[in-house]
């Protein structure tokens, strides 16, 4: 500055804006060096009185000081705030491992989470769902399947009854026979889970409560192949692309042939081990051709008509499953049981 | 059934079969092998003869034998059995022998040097019920001139056999014979099959009469033999009974049970000097004290299949003969009965008296009605040959029923149509004809099957395709997809909507149960809270407690929730969806049970579940199902006597009640194990929701003018329910009061007891920008309205 009482000025300043540590005493630094009535202002009043020449720089040099004065409380000011910000948030640092509010959904019992898939999968070949009562006939839960009257599975041993021909449905077979009588002839293609009753203690591996699934098919030249590629796409979907399937012979008294499905392993990919008893096998299924009887007696041309029906246990799909140790556990709800279900893969 | 491998080779060539192999194509061919079992096992075994036995010098029980060998040498052994003695032949597990129980090494006992085991046979492995008590005590004492050095000591022994356990299904009872098993393996390895049939001959004729006056009984033949002598019988049939299961009592009661394993057909004999007359007539119309071959009473009653003589009960049919005529040691003139009951009626009459044997089992699954003739010379045979049987009389025999058709008529397209294979005419005749069925081809594949005699199951085309199958196997059948036109599966609404308010309820965070249907009939009373109806009551229960058919979830869900409380689990939000059935209804049900806290954050931060939780559930649910809570209310229960009277609700929807829910009442807290916890119960019939209709809500136009709130504090009646001051300031401004929000309710100090003072929050809106006059006009409107109905005091 040409200008020494201009420059004196802003020495005096900056030395204070130097030794200030706080907004307020900026803001007053402010006020003391660039107010109205400050000496670089009155300064500024008294530029009229100049020569043109001397009033160009005199003014010039005036504005520059006020400028550098101001920008300098500024900077400093920004300065200390963003100080002062970063000294604040770091006193907020809360502890993130503390618990959180609670968003997760409740556990599905097992149970519910396998009935669940299988019905999506089948919903996906194209098959509907069928309910019937729990609560059925002598004739259908037994008759209309061609169990004769002395066959050893009416047996008063296996079965819950109410009354002479009231009883507690078995299986879930007995839906078929509504299905069919209800379709009147025409293709059928659906599944049934329900709750199934036999006279059974309850033990670790028993339960006089269980559920199934049926599943029926019945159209024009419905063979064992096709039951065949249906579980295979099922058994798949249900436990892993890897899953063999194997048909056995066997017998119901409503398929003919009748077969059991066994599956490769999961635990040992079919090499043989303590889960499957060293035949790399589980058994997981029954099913096999619907009886000409069956089809005559409920509506449809066995002449006509052929179809499959299948059933699988639902506890057992969970059992095998999960490796849950006892079937009580689906009935006892126990929330440490309930809430190790709560994915969705 | 129990198939020795020894037994069954007699009946067909197994050469160079493993019992495992058979056991395998067995299971592939439809009869299940539970487990393939050795008679006994052990290797390094040899018979010895001991030479010297003294008292081991530091023991009181233990023997130091020299035992000779054979080409093995003489080895001492140290020995603990008590018939330990000088010269007897006994099996010897040398050193390096594997046993059932472990390994043979050479050893120090007591500072004397052994070198082996003598072993008894139970050690062997053999089961106990085959032994004496001194066999199971003791080492095995071998005959005098058993072979010193033989290494094939099973052999010697007639124990080098593997025992097939089959599942038999209900179709097949013909393979209760092992005759017919020897056919089976035959036809599933394709090899020959020797069954023997035996020639008869009647010295003399018979006086006596058989007869049946009860249709239970198709067929009844008996034969008379005199000069019988009873006692042993020879070591083939007791080894054949033994590797089957069987025990060996003497040589009439063994040939009995030996016919029966072989062929399938339970026999009976009769002491003929101890009949009351020379006659056996069935009858089912008897009600008499019955002293039984096991020297008990058993009270036989109308129905029960009785062999009679003179009108008194000499057997119960298929189950247990009776004292009085029981063959003995002494009888020398017996009557052998072979005879078809029917399956059902022994079934019952076996499981009422708890009385099962191998005979009444072959009768309930199914016996050959007709070869009671070949079985008879079988039996005549083995009487001459064991018994020293002389004098047999010619066979009388009564039959009722007519053979049953025996022809099937099928194609190789039917078959090969319902396979899903592609098998030529000629393998599906071959296969057949390995099972004993005559085939003759017609034309275009025409097959006319002639069932063999043995086989009961076999009556449909159905069946002869099964037969094919099940022999040449599933691996010929090709997997295709069922074709038909492309459908998408669906649930139906009802399905659907169930399906909605499961996965509603898990995602609030509610855990889902699964309960037993069957209560007891105590329980079943309890916690009918929604309503009470006529429930099935089971004739046979297994147990007190499951007995009756629920109509309410509640009860079975509050003991879900005690028993986790139990557990330490003590804050809970349950639910369960299942189908109640009635006498009268049948219906999808909801039932939550809410207990303890709901913690919001662990338990940092919750809160004791209240009234107002269970009823925000109900509402959620009527929610999403698209339901306006304009179409429901809930009304003040009061007459439930598990719930609180002043904490609980009736759902009403359209006009019928569905839903009853509130805090458990102080007096149920007895039923469980909550101790102080709040517990809040809902149960729900769905049926209706099922069923409601919903319309697609289409879209409301959102004002683009802003709305302005204003807040209104009174004084008002405590008897007034909020939402009716609520509906009241709704209505009361033409439609301008958009939403009315109860923000405070308090009773209490410094308030008239009779009154409560509420706040709401109005929110006021129209279809252009408000002016503060129109505001205002609206809150007058309110008050206005709110001081006519309810004479309110304002407050704010």
């Amino acid at each position: 500055m040409k200008n020494s009482k201009i420059q004196g000025i802003l020495d005096k300043a900056k030395e204070a804006i130097e030794s200030a540590d706080s907004v307020e005493t900026f803001n007053s630094i402010k006020s003391f060096f660039l107010s109205r009535k400050s000496e670089l202002m009155s300064m500024m009043s008294t530029l009229g009185t100049l020569e043109p020449e001397e009033r160009k720089e005199f003014g010039q040099e005036l504005n520059q000081a006020k400028e550098e004065i101001s920008k300098s409380i500024d900077e400093k000011i920004e300065e200390l705030s963003k100080k002062e910000l970063a000294e604040k948030l770091a006193k907020e640092q809360i502890d993130i491992s503390l618990p959180s509010s609670n968003f997760t959904s409740g556990g599905k019992n097992p149970f519910h989470v396998i009935k669940d898939e299988i019905v999506d999968i089948f919903l996906g070949m194209g098959f509907d769902v069928a309910d019937g009562p729990e609560v059925e006939s002598d004739e259908y839960n037994f008759k209309l399947l061609n169990i004769p009257d002395d066959h050893p599975a009416r047996d008063m041993q296996d079965t819950f009854y109410i009354s002479d021909n009231v009883l507690l449905r078995t299986h879930t077979s007995p839906v078929q026979a509504h299905v069919m009588q209800q379709a009147e002839g025409k293709p059928i293609r659906i599944i049934c889970p329900g709750k199934t009753y036999r006279r059974d203690d309850d033990d670790a591996t028993h339960s006089h409560q269980f559920a199934q699934i049926e599943g029926l098919v019945i159209d024009k030249n419905i063979n064992i192949g096709h039951l065949k590629a249906t579980l295979e796409l099922f058994v798949k979907q249900m436990f892993g692309e890897k899953r063999e399937i194997r048909l056995r012979p066997s017998y119901f008294p409503f398929t003919e042939p009748s077969v059991e499905v066994d599956i490769t392993c999961a635990n040992c990919d079919g090499k043989g081990c303590s889960m499957c008893k060293g035949t790399g096998y589980i058994e997981i299924l029954g099913g096999g051709m619907v009886h000409p009887n069956v089809l005559k007696m409920n509506g449809y041309d066995p002449e006509v008509y052929s179809g499959f029906a299948f059933g699988v246990g639902i506890e057992r799909v969970a059992i095998l499953r999960y490796g849950i140790d006892d079937i009580r556990r689906f009935y006892q709800n126990d929330v440490r049981f309930l809430h190790q279900y709560r994915k969705k893969a | 059934m129990l198939v020795s491998i020894k037994e069954l080779s007699k009946y067909v060539d197994l050469s160079g079969l493993s019992p495992e192999e058979v056991a395998h194509g067995l299971t592939f061919a439809g009869i299940e092998v539970e487990e393939v079992s050795r008679l006994a096992t052990g290797t390094n075994l040899t018979i010895g003869h001991i030479l010297e036995c003294e008292k081991h010098p530091d023991s009181d029980h233990l023997h130091v034998l020299k035992v000779d060998l054979g080409k093995y040498g003489t080895e001492q052994i140290v020995c603990g059995a008590p018939n330990a003695r000088k010269g007897l032949k006994v099996i010897v597990a040398r050193v390096g022998a594997k046993l059932k129980d472990g390994n043979i090494s050479a050893s120090t006992i007591r500072g004397v040097a052994s070198n082996g085991m003598c072993c008894s046979l139970l050690e062997l492995g053999v089961d106990s019920k085959y032994l004496t008590e001194a066999q199971t005590k003791g080492i095995e004492e071998l005959a005098s001139d058993a072979p010193i050095g033989e290494d094939d000591v099973l052999g010697y022994l007639g124990l080098d056999d593997a025992v097939l356990n089959l599942k038999i299904l209900a179709n097949r009872p013909d393979l209760l014979s092992l005759y017919n098993v020897a056919r089976e393996v035959g036809a599933i390895f394709s090899r020959k099959v020797n069954i023997p049939t035996y020639k008869f001959k009647a010295d003399f004729e018979t006086d006596l009469k058989v007869g049946s006056q009860t249709n239970k009984c198709s067929q009844f033949s008996g034969l008379e033999v005199k000069s019988i002598k009873v006692g042993p019988s020879p070591k083939y049939m007791v080894e054949a009974l033994r590797s089957m299961g069987v025990r060996s009592i003497n040589n009439i009661v063994d040939i009995g049970n030996y016919v029966m394993l072989l062929t399938g057909q339970p026999l009976h004999m009769y002491d003929a000097d101890k009949l009351p007359n020379k006659e056996l007539i069935v009858k089912d119309n008897l009600g008499v004290d019955f002293l039984a071959l096991d020297e008990k009473t058993y009270k036989v009653i109308l129905g029960d299949v009785v062999i009679t003589s003179n009108d008194k009960a000499m057997c119960l049919g298929g189950i247990m003969g009776s004292n009085v005529c029981a063959v003995d040691e002494k009888s020398t003139h017996i009557i052998v009965e072979s005879a078809s009951f029917d399956g059902a009626s022994i079934r019952h009459t076996s499981s009422r008296l708890g009385l099962a044997s191998e005979s009444s089992q072959r009768f309930v699954k199914g016996t050959n009605h007709f070869q009671a003739n070949e079985v008879l010379a079988f039996v005549a045979y083995l009487l001459k040959e064991c018994c020293e049987g002389k004098e047999f009389s010619n066979i009388v025999s009564y039959q009722n029923e007519a053979k049953p058709n025996d022809k099937v008529i099928t194609s190789t397209s039917y078959i090969n149509g319902r396979l899903g294979t592609e098998f030529k005419d000629d393998e599906i005749v071959n296969t057949l004809a390995r099972l004993g069925f005559k085939v003759t081809k017609g034309d275009k594949g025409k097959l006319t099957c002639l069932i063999p005699s043995w086989r009961l199951d076999v009556s449909c085309a159905a069946d002869i395709s099964e037969e094919v199958i099940r022999l040449l196997g599933f691996d010929n059948v090709k997997s295709v997809l069922p074709i038909s036109n492309i459908r998408v599966g669906a649930l139906k609404q009802d399905q659907y909507r169930l399906k909605a308010i499961r996965d509603h309820l898990l995602a609030l965070g509610l855990d889902e149960c699964l309960t037993y249907s069957l209560v007891s009939k105590k329980n079943a009373k309890k916690y009918n809270i929604l309503k009470d109806e006529e429930k099935y009551e089971l004739l046979n229960p297994l147990t007190d407690e499951r007995q009756v058919l629920r109509t309410h979830i509640a009860y079975s869900l509050l003991e879900s929730a005690s028993y986790n409380v139990a557990h330490q689990n003590k804050s809970l939000a349950l639910f369960e969806t299942a189908n109640m059935i009635s006498k009268s209804s049948r219906s999808d049900h909801l039932c939550v049970a809410l207990v303890g806290n709901r913690l919001q954050r662990g338990m940092m931060s919750s809160k004791a579940y209240d009234f107002y939780d269970m009823k925000g559930i109900v509402e959620s649910v009527f929610t999403i199902l698209g339901i306006e809570n304009s179409r429901y209310k809930f009304e003040v229960c009061k007459d439930v006597k598990e719930l609180h009277p002043g904490k609980s609700a009736y759902v009403i929807f359209q006009n019928q009640k569905i839903g009853a829910f509130g805090e458990l009442h102080p007096l149920s807290y007895k039923d469980f194990e909550f101790g102080k916890l709040p517990v809040y119960l809902l149960e729900l019939d769905l049926a209706l929701l099922e069923s409601a209709k919903v319309s697609i809500s289409k879209m409301e136009a959102i004002s683009r003018f802003p709305t302005v709130s204003r807040d209104l504090a009174f004084l008002i009646d405590k008897k007034v329910a909020a939402s009716d001051i609520v509906k009241l300031i709704k209505v009361s401004a033409k439609g301008m009061v958009k939403d009315a929000q109860i923000f405070d309710v308090y009773e209490g100090e410094n308030i008239d007891p009779e009154k409560k003072s509420i706040a709401i929050s109005l929110t006021i809106g129209s279809d252009h920008t408000l002016t503060e006059k129109e505001i205002n006009d609206v809150v007058d409107a309110v008050k206005f309205e709110l001081n006519k109905k309810y004479s309110v005091t304002l407050r704010m």
